[in-house]
């Protein structure tokens, strides 16, 4: 097999864009796909300070790398979720890749504020999956707000936002379709821009990316993970891109470009309202009750937290 | 595994969909119509993550 642009011998081959490449010739394909993507969608520009929020899995280590080598001005954020060995690793791959390229890091444990995820999982009944992502949306928008940053990067790719896209169509999840963008302006001054630069690109595309630019990133999955409706919907799509190949990117992309729009809610609905957010009285973000989500899970653990405390010391003491 | 001659065999063998493993050999990815031998060892690395 040669590849399409240099015909030397091909090191991967792309169904989807029914082309193989020579390593050299992959690795400019993939900068420029994810460089169009940002220009496309207007993500940001070299003047913009980006917060990356990098996990030091294969799509945000290697987002941050393409994003480092286009001259881009990037600051990292890595939220250590407490997870056990996992978290460790994630932890220490993404330290080794910052310091390996004299990249800005910071980094915030959650286990530091009794908040890490087991903490999360022990105290309330909510999913594992659904606590992070609110944990994670607070931290790192506290995070650009902290650093100055006009704009936060996820690795969010192909795979993610069509898995995502099917659940919320089946479902009819018309309020998640309406905010399921590559490009989220925020609806208040405490908030920044959300951009997903990964959006079109498969993780397949970032393996072998991450693979051929010697990224030591984190293989194993979340142990969360295990048996997350996300992953059935992936299993599903990847059926139907190997049967039709370009399936996860039609989907995707013709969504964004002619039918998000449709779910956009309107002005009579009130969603949006800038006028109807108020500040969290917990942690002074922006918030549409008393309490934002983070700081109401963070109440609900503690409440927990006290509780067992409580029970613990009015235990009678076992004789010896 | 013995009698396998390409890449595209091994994963329909294993039955494992070609956009979801990174087929490793040394420091080297194979495409689907490389050729194997039987003293090779290859890695089928998941692209998948998940949750």
């Amino acid at each position: 097999m040669k590849c399409t642009r240099c015909r030397e011998p091909a090191e991967v081959k792309l169904r989807a864009h029914n082309s193989a490449f020579c390593r050299a010739c992959f690795l400019f394909f993939f900068q420029r796909r994810v460089a169009r993507a940002i220009e496309h969608e207007r993500m940001f520009d070299t003047s913009s300070r980006v917060l990356v929020a990098v996990s030091g899995g294969k799509d945000s280590l290697a987002l941050w790398e393409v994003l480092a080598n286009d001259g881009y001005q990037t600051v990292g954020f890595h939220l250590a979720l407490g997870i056990g060995a996992y978290s460790e690793r994630s932890r220490a791959r993404t330290e080794a890749f910052a310091a390996a390229r004299g990249l800005e890091l910071h980094v915030r444990a959650l286990a530091d504020e009794s908040l890490s995820i087991p903490d999360v999982m022990g105290a309330t009944r909510r999913p594992a999956c659904a606590a992070c992502g609110t944990i994670k949306r607070h931290y790192f928008d506290a995070a650009a707000l902290e650093h100055g940053c006009d704009v936060i990067a996820t690795g969010h790719n192909l795979d993610d936002e069509a898995a995502r896209l099917l659940g919320n169509v089946l479902h009819w999840q018309t309020d998640h379709l309406a905010r399921q963008k590559p490009v989220m302006q925020p609806r208040h001054e405490k908030f920044v821009r959300k951009v997903k630069p990964l959006y079109l690109t498969s993780e397949f595309e970032t393996a072998t990316y991450a693979f051929m630019r010697g990224i030591d990133y984190v293989v194993e999955e979340c142990p969360n993970a295990v048996g997350a409706t996300q992953l059935t919907y992936k299993s599903v799509l990847d059926r139907l891109e190997d049967v039709s190949p370009g399936t996860k990117a039609g989907f995707v992309r013709d969504f964004v470009a002619r039918a998000s729009d449709a779910f956009a809610p309107k002005p009579a609905e009130g969603a949006g309202d800038v006028a109807a957010i108020g500040t969290c009285g917990g942690c002074g973000m922006p918030s549409f009750g008393t309490l934002c989500s983070f700081c109401s899970l963070r109440a609900e653990v503690d409440r927990k937290l006290a509780k067992r405390s409580q029970t613990a010391s009015a235990a009678p003491a076992t004789e010896a | 595994m013995t009698g396998v001659a390409r890449v595209s065999e091994l994963l329909r063998r294993l039955d494992v969909l070609p956009g979801t493993v990174l087929v490793i050999r040394g420091d080297r990815l194979l495409t689907e119509d490389a050729a194997l031998s039987a003293d090779d060892e290859i890695e089928l690395r998941s692209v998948v993550s998940g949750g």
